[in-house]
């Protein structure tokens, strides 16, 4: 019973609208995060759930009651903040207990709930420490575990994590996973690592300048980015963007064309600006090409840096232009280039690829992963430019299976 | 601060041994130490190796000061033109004035002339102990110092929580609460006894709307002491508040929210989970207040303008200076310092164990 569905939810401050305009409709028991640079909107957002900020415009719905104007503590909802906010004089079971005692439930109550919160949380040897003899970690299932002793509708989440160093942040990942799959409750979980949302979420909000950029699972938010910005923001690292413009059989870029039918798009015609978006890992070298469907003719390039990750290596490479042929007259040029980044790409390739810096290679791109926007709205044109279809129809094909 | 140590340790004795030394103990000695030491860079391997057999050649100031050193820290003889004088002069003027009183206060000496060390006992003590006036200024003292101390605290914490509420004007409600601290005892002293004056002071002529007064808040002697804690409630309050407030700023948003979304009123957020909090700012502002009202002597001197206080306000501090120096009984108002001191040392001893417990000292 824990659906939250925020309608029209504003929410204006004395010069700036942190929230604008946002619909969110949230299942039970689902995980939803909030991701997003920031000053995005998405704490303002959680804060409007949690009752801690009360919205300028619209309503909010917990459970099918509409709470918009109820104080916190009538709301169903626990929170975790992201300075964890454990009270200094209480020790572990006084703070996990704390919201029980308010609400005067039975001590024994209170004994069985902490006891199988610290259970779940593996803290039970910690109830009698004061805070400030936990790690970082321990301090964050507390806090997690005063959460749970609540036995709330939802829970709310603030960036829980980021305080942590970036192992345990890992680690308490794959917790957090587990404790959703053990409880079945609705969590709403902000933060601002696309890493996080993109791993634990069941759908991804993705926010920019307080308005709602693309809500849907991690994969389609990666596969079929609704705009510029998700595109940009979700995957790490990012994908490449090249302007270009729609000509009658390619669309051309400064350093490459790629072979593409505008009929295919409805939304596009000849002279149109798009912006080409392509993933690192759906850049190839040549040689490597061969098991591609439907690969863009070579493009001659040069490597620049390499970023050997183990399982991968990132290789940034400088694009020299399809009709450069005279190689010894056209070194310099590229080397002019590529000092004011123009028309560089960044490519993943095996870890066992022998390329080196400052190598002349030939790289295609996978025309079925390349994406279209449009240059002026941002918005996702096409996601998929052999089999095509607009991103209507390749949306409503992933709706529907 | 280098070119003071260098002049002053050729004169301490050792300046033949000053390389040889360094070389020693430059593996143990702080690099920055070095410098001062001597002219030998810790680097150099041909005068590094025979520093095992540098002691035996050592002159006997030297050694001296070596163990001194052994014994109180690396640099306790070069750091003695620092901290010598200052530690002198406290010693002398504060420490010894202490225990000179001590002595005094065992002595029988009044009016003018020496005192006579050859009898010492503790007369003045057993004599006080039988004085209903230095016990009626005990109970006083206790009754103004924790009285005062409760009051002002729970003014100053309730004034910093409404100031913290993110209210307009705050910089200025601030500053207008603290800035009676900034006056004398004897400004404020002056400004109360005309505000308490019985005909036309406006305390009586504010109650005199309701019906109420006039009171003799300043003749009245069992109403004089709480005229006293309230006028330096007033002085204090805001300092109570600074000190409150400050704690207050130092806990994070967080912990409101958490209360509240936890379901705490805003009374029990705060009675539960802030004022707990501020263990410490109560603390270090109730040692201050305690130390101010045990020395609330300016005042009451300020309010007569002379050493007997309003009947019922007498304390220990004006008793003592109107024994020494209204009635020359210089033993026995020694004997009485040192009660007061007493009672002084039994508030801040058990704070300063506390303050060392948590390594904050």
């Amino acid at each position: 019973m824990g659906d939250v569905i925020l309608d029209n939810v504003t929410k204006r401050y004395a010069d700036v609208t942190a929230v604008d305009d946002m619909n969110l409709d949230i299942h039970d028991g689902e995980f939803v995060t909030l991701v997003g640079p920031s000053g995005c909107g998405k704490s303002t957002t959680l804060e409007t759930i949690a009752g801690l900020t009360i919205p300028s415009e619209g309503t909010i719905t917990i459970a099918g009651v509409d709470v918009t104007t109820r104080p916190p503590k009538d709301r169903d909802i626990a929170m975790v903040f992201q300075n964890i906010a454990l009270f200094p004089h209480m020790d572990v079971h006084d703070n996990m207990s704390f919201g029980l005692r308010l609400r005067d439930y039975a001590s024994d109550e209170i004994d069985r709930r902490v006891a199988s919160a610290a259970d779940i949380l593996q803290i039970e040897d910690l109830l009698d420490r004061m805070p400030d003899e936990l790690s970082g970690g321990q301090r964050q299932r507390v806090a997690i575990g005063r959460a749970i002793v609540r036995e709330p509708a939802v829970f709310l989440m603030d960036e829980p994590l980021a305080n942590l160093d970036a192992k345990l942040r890992v680690h308490m990942r794959t917790e957090l996973q587990r404790l959703h799959k053990e409880l079945e409750t609705t969590i709403i979980y902000v933060t601002h690592d696309q890493a996080e949302a993109m791993t634990m979420s069941d759908r991804i909000a993705v926010m920019n300048e307080g308005h709602l950029q693309q809500i849907a699972p991690p994969l389609v938010c990666y596969d079929q980015p609704a705009n510029l910005f998700v595109a940009g923001f979700i995957g790490s690292p990012s994908m490449n963007f090249v302007d270009g413009t729609v000509r009658a059989t390619e669309i051309e870029t400064e350093g490459f064309d790629v072979e593409f039918d505008p009929s295919y798009v409805d939304e596009l015609g000849e002279g149109d600006e798009v912006t080409v978006g392509i993933r690192p890992e759906d850049v190839y070298p040549a040689e490597d090409a061969g098991e591609l469907a439907n690969p863009t003719r070579p493009i001659r390039a040069r490597t620049d840096v390499l970023e050997p990750m183990g399982d991968e290596i990132f290789v940034y490479i400088i694009l020299r232009g399809e009709d450069a042929s005279d190689t010894d007259a056209d070194t310099g040029a590229a080397g002019a280039a590529s000092a004011h980044g123009v028309d560089e790409l960044l490519m993943s390739v095996e870890p066992d690829s022998t390329l080196t810096d400052d190598e002349d290679l030939e790289v295609v791109l996978d025309r079925e992963k390349v994406h279209l926007f449009d240059t002026a709205s941002g918005d996702a044109v096409s996601h998929d430019i052999v089999h095509s279809g607009s991103v209507g129809e390749q949306r409503s094909a992933w709706e529907g299976g | 601060m280098r070119d003071i140590l260098s002049t002053l340790i050729p004169r301490l004795g050792r300046s033949g041994t000053d390389s040889d030394r360094s070389d020693a103990e430059t593996s143990e000695r702080p690099a920055s130490d070095r410098s001062v030491d001597g002219d030998v860079s810790a680097g150099d391997p041909a005068v590094r190796a025979d520093g095992g057999v540098t002691d035996q050649r050592r002159s006997t100031p030297g050694r001296v000061i070596d163990a001194v050193d052994d014994r109180f820290g690396s640099d306790f003889v070069e750091s003695l033109p620092f901290w010598g004088p200052p530690f002198l002069l406290m010693g002398l003027f504060v420490y010894g004035a202490i225990v000179w009183n001590l002595l005094i206060s065992l002595t029988d000496f009044t009016n003018f002339g020496s005192p006579d060390y050859s009898d010492l006992d503790f007369e003045m003590y057993t004599r006080a102990l039988s004085d209903s006036g230095v016990i009626s200024a005990t109970a006083n003292t206790f009754i103004l110092t924790i009285a005062f101390t409760v009051a002002t605290l729970v003014v100053g914490l309730c004034l910093a929580i409404l100031i913290d509420r993110g209210i307009r004007f705050e910089n200025t409600f601030r500053t207008i609460y603290l800035l009676p601290m900034s006056l004398s005892f004897v400004v404020t002293a002056q400004f109360w006894l005309w505000m308490y004056n019985v005909n036309n002071g406006i305390l009586n002529i504010a109650i005199g709307v309701f019906g109420a007064g006039p009171i003799d808040w300043i003749g009245n002697p069992s109403v004089v002491l709480w005229a006293v804690v309230l006028a330096l409630l007033w002085q204090f309050s805001g300092y109570a508040m600074v000190v409150y407030l400050a704690g207050l700023r130092a806990i994070p948003t967080e912990h409101y929210e958490a209360a509240q979304v936890d379901g705490a009123s805003t009374l029990k957020m705060y009675w539960r989970v802030i004022i707990p909090q501020l263990k410490g700012a109560t603390i270090s502002a109730a040692v201050v207040l305690m130390v101010f009202a045990l020395k609330a002597f300016d005042f009451l001197y300020s309010l007569v303008s002379g050493y007997r206080p309003p009947n019922g306000a007498d304390i220990l501090a004006t008793k003592m200076v109107r024994e020494s120096y209204g009635n020359l009984n210089w033993a026995y108002g020694a004997a009485i310092a040192i009660i007061l001191f007493a009672l002084a040392l039994a508030i801040i001893g058990p704070y300063l164990v506390y303050e060392y417990r948590r390594g904050h000292l």
